[in-house]
């Protein structure tokens, strides 16, 4: 658990007041089973997120840690099991998928800003067609994001004039214009030169500590060591280990876990 | 009663007396100065190319007046006053005279003051002469007309008479400012040097250009309206064949590739007979031009679609997959998020249809839509040259040649705007469609060409498209 709300400054924090609530589940995944053709990525993957938690999931490429993430908002399309967001199943047939996608906002290792608009404008458009804001709210809320993002100078500008770590910023503040409930980071740092990545990286600690509920698929130990809460490694489609950065970073359980972490350093 | 009847018949026969008189005194009256001179002959001599009852305006022509002496008469001059605004050069007129069948060597000497062409002969025209005034080179009034005879004649006692009456006129048809140029042009020595070449005379005849120009600007007008009103229809036609055509469900699906592969895979020439000679016998009539607009507008239609898909396809799974993640469901990315990134990139491909839209109305003649190769196809057939078919392309070329111009700014401008950010994969889909990275914007403008150019109607695949497909065979697909 983060010490969450403890008046940061933080980003995005202004709708988790409730998250005193300590061990309310977020999102609850049982027995989660994708599969592409006859390639099974996921076999069976339990998880629960708690209000506030920032779990970080680490596995060699191919381990499903991706398609997990995506099946939280249901870009991928699970094969067995249910996704539960609060008091939500989203893998029912009746639920609307929309609703629940603006509530979880998701960035992408390739920021997939919309080239066509601005910065202000990329914030701007989901907030004006979703939430149906008007146009002065979602500019303003535009603005102030993109502030704390560090982006305040650059609002008008578009994606193709901006660095990739400044239009990764541009995605986060994307996705919190939109008051999400939980924050899917899927190798947010990824396609950045290194330089970069730390901009993008200290606007994610920021999130964390201002009590953003966060699942974040990364390559980045440190980070996962700094700002967890709880580490899970995957592999083969399975979770192998989870737990404090503590325990599996210093005493892994795993052979796999301890060969990848060998790896990695 | 009877006593009226009386009455009424003896006034009936004193106006009949009357009346007799009358006509005895006419008839020995008017004859006097009409015998000494009969117009036998005024006449222009046609001078247009393939026509030989046609007197133009403005052209040259040789007008011929021709007159007999009467038994006691002889004559010393003639005037012939020409219809207003005629040109005519006093060297060029030519007068003969007869006798029975000698012609007589009379020096005679020919005054033009306006439109009054007058020949005084040296020597008066004995009773009974026949004479000829030829004007040669004469340009009737370009206006054209119906022109009878009027002038004067002397005869040897210094006698002055009006012309007699004649019902001969000359007809002149009107010409427009191009064919009098044109006219020109055919008397000039360099135009016969450049006609004494066969093919230059055949393919570039400068007299023929002059008057196929205005000519066909009408059939032009037509071509260019019948794309102006299909085009702009067929753009949201095809944009709905392409939603059909990317459809979830397999019924929609098969609709639109079915109409999509049926419209690509026949030739526009045969869909425009189906219409043209079936839809009539269905009882369904329209006029022309809007029976060839909506065919060509069915016929783009189809290739707009896969226009359509091509782009929205070329955009990466990403977009989609951001907009999604916002929240946004499949009508509000598509229109938000994906078309009007996909128009940018269309554009070029899209310029391309146009063009080939603007030269397919060129099929429409043989259905009897009067469009530009209609006017082309009738004037080669009047003059037997094919000049007015080299006009034509001229009118084709002069709209096409920009549009293939515009269509290349755009692409470099794309490539250029890329590469200025993106090093790498701008300039590695420059290089390559097979390598197409689907946000460089020209690579997919290329590509989408490039398949237009080279794949058959049904396989119109490009790089990006295949991208789009193995992700999604890979089951990376947006849900629902």
């Amino acid at each position: 658990m983060s010490e969450a709300n403890n008046g940061a400054a933080g980003i995005g924090a202004a709708d988790i007041a409730g998250a005193d609530a300590a061990d309310e589940t977020v999102i609850r995944i049982e027995d989660l089973r994708k599969t592409f053709g006859d390639n099974e990525v996921l076999r069976g993957i339990d998880l629960d997120v708690r209000r506030g938690e920032v779990v970080v999931i680490l596995g060699p490429s191919g381990s499903g840690k991706s398609t997990l993430l995506r099946c939280v908002n249901l870009l991928e399309k699970p094969t067995g099991g249910r996704i539960f967001f609060e008091d939500t199943e989203i893998t029912a047939k009746k639920t609307d998928i929309n609703k629940v996608r603006a509530k979880v906002g998701m960035v992408f290792q390739n920021f997939n800003l919309f080239p066509h608009l601005t910065a202000k404008k990329n914030v701007m458009l989901a907030q004006q067609k979703v939430l149906h804001r008007n146009k002065e709210e979602a500019a303003r809320i535009a603005e102030e994001q993109l502030e704390k993002v560090g982006l305040g100078e650059r609002i008008d500008y578009r994606p193709s004039e901006l660095s990739g770590g400044q239009q990764q910023r541009v995605a986060i503040a994307r996705a919190l214009a939109m008051d999400p409930h939980v924050m899917l980071f899927d190798e947010a740092t990824s396609a950045l030169d290194p330089e970069l990545v730390r901009d993008v990286l200290s606007v994610m600690k920021e999130l964390a500590r201002g009590g953003m509920t966060m699942i974040v698929v990364t390559h980045e130990m440190g980070f996962a060591r700094d700002v967890a809460d709880r580490v899970i490694f995957m592999d083969g489609g399975h979770i192998v280990e989870q737990g404090t950065p503590e325990e599996v970073f210093d005493h892994p359980t795993s052979d796999r876990t301890k060969d990848f972490l060998g790896h990695i350093s | 009663m009877q006593i009226a009847f009386a009455f009424a018949r003896k006034h009936l026969a004193g106006a009949a007396a009357v009346l007799f008189a009358a006509a005895l005194a006419v008839s020995f009256v008017l004859p006097v100065q009409a015998h000494a001179l009969d117009v036998e002959r005024w006449t222009a001599k046609p001078n247009k190319d393939g026509d030989n009852t046609t007197v133009l305006g403005a052209t040259a022509t040789r007008v011929t007046w021709q007159g007999q002496t009467a038994e006691d008469e002889s004559l010393a001059s003639v005037t012939i006053e020409m219809p207003e605004g005629t040109t005519v050069g006093a060297e060029n007129v030519k007068t003969t005279v007869l006798v029975g069948l000698d012609r007589l060597d009379a020096a005679s000497e020919a005054v033009v003051d306006g439109n009054d062409v007058t020949v005084t002969l040296a020597e008066p025209a004995p009773a009974g002469a026949l004479v000829m005034v030829e004007c040669n080179r004469t340009l009737l009034p370009g206006g054209g007309g119906s022109f009878g005879l009027a002038g004067s004649y002397t005869t040897a006692d210094g006698q002055r008479h009006d012309m007699p009456a004649t019902d001969q006129v000359i007809n002149v048809t009107g010409t427009s400012p191009a064919e009098q140029l044109s006219s020109w042009l055919n008397q000039q020595d360099w135009v016969k040097a450049w006609n004494s070449n066969k093919f230059l005379h055949l393919f570039f005849d400068p007299a023929i250009i002059v008057t196929s120009v205005p000519a066909l600007f009408a059939g032009w007008l037509v071509s260019i309206g019948v794309v102006v009103v299909s085009f702009p229809l067929a753009i949201p036609l095809g944009l709905l064949l392409s939603f059909l055509r990317m459809a979830k469900h397999r019924l929609p699906r098969a609709i639109g590739a079915t109409y999509i592969n049926i419209v690509r895979g026949t030739p526009l020439f045969l869909q425009l007979y189906i219409a043209f000679f079936g839809l009539p016998l269905m009882g369904v009539q329209m006029d022309n031009f809007t029976m060839g607009a909506i065919v060509l507008v069915m016929n783009s239609s189809a290739y707009l679609a896969e226009i359509f898909r091509a782009g929205i396809q070329s955009i990466s799974q990403g977009q989609f997959e951001a907009a999604r993640s916002l929240g946004m469901n499949g009508a509000q990315t598509m229109f938000f998020v994906i078309i009007p990134q996909t128009v940018r990139r269309v554009i070029p491909t899209m310029t391309s249809e146009f063009i080939l839209m603007y030269k397919d109305t060129s099929l429409l003649a043989a259905v009897g839509v009067t469009e530009l190769m209609m006017y082309a196809k009738t004037i080669t057939a009047a003059t037997g040259n094919v000049t007015p078919y080299i006009v034509a392309a001229g009118f084709y070329l002069i709209v096409t040649i920009p549009l293939t111009k515009l269509i290349n700014t755009m692409e470099a401008r794309m490539s250029n705007g890329r590469r200025k950010h993106k090093k790498g994969p701008a300039d590695r889909s420059i290089t390559s469609a097979a390598s197409v990275v689907p946000d460089s914007d020209a690579g997919v403008a290329r590509s989408i060409r490039l398949s237009e150019t080279f794949a058959g109607p049904a396989s119109q695949t490009d790089a990006a498209t295949r991208i789009y497909e193995d992700a999604k065979r890979n089951g990376n697909h947006i849900s629902h």
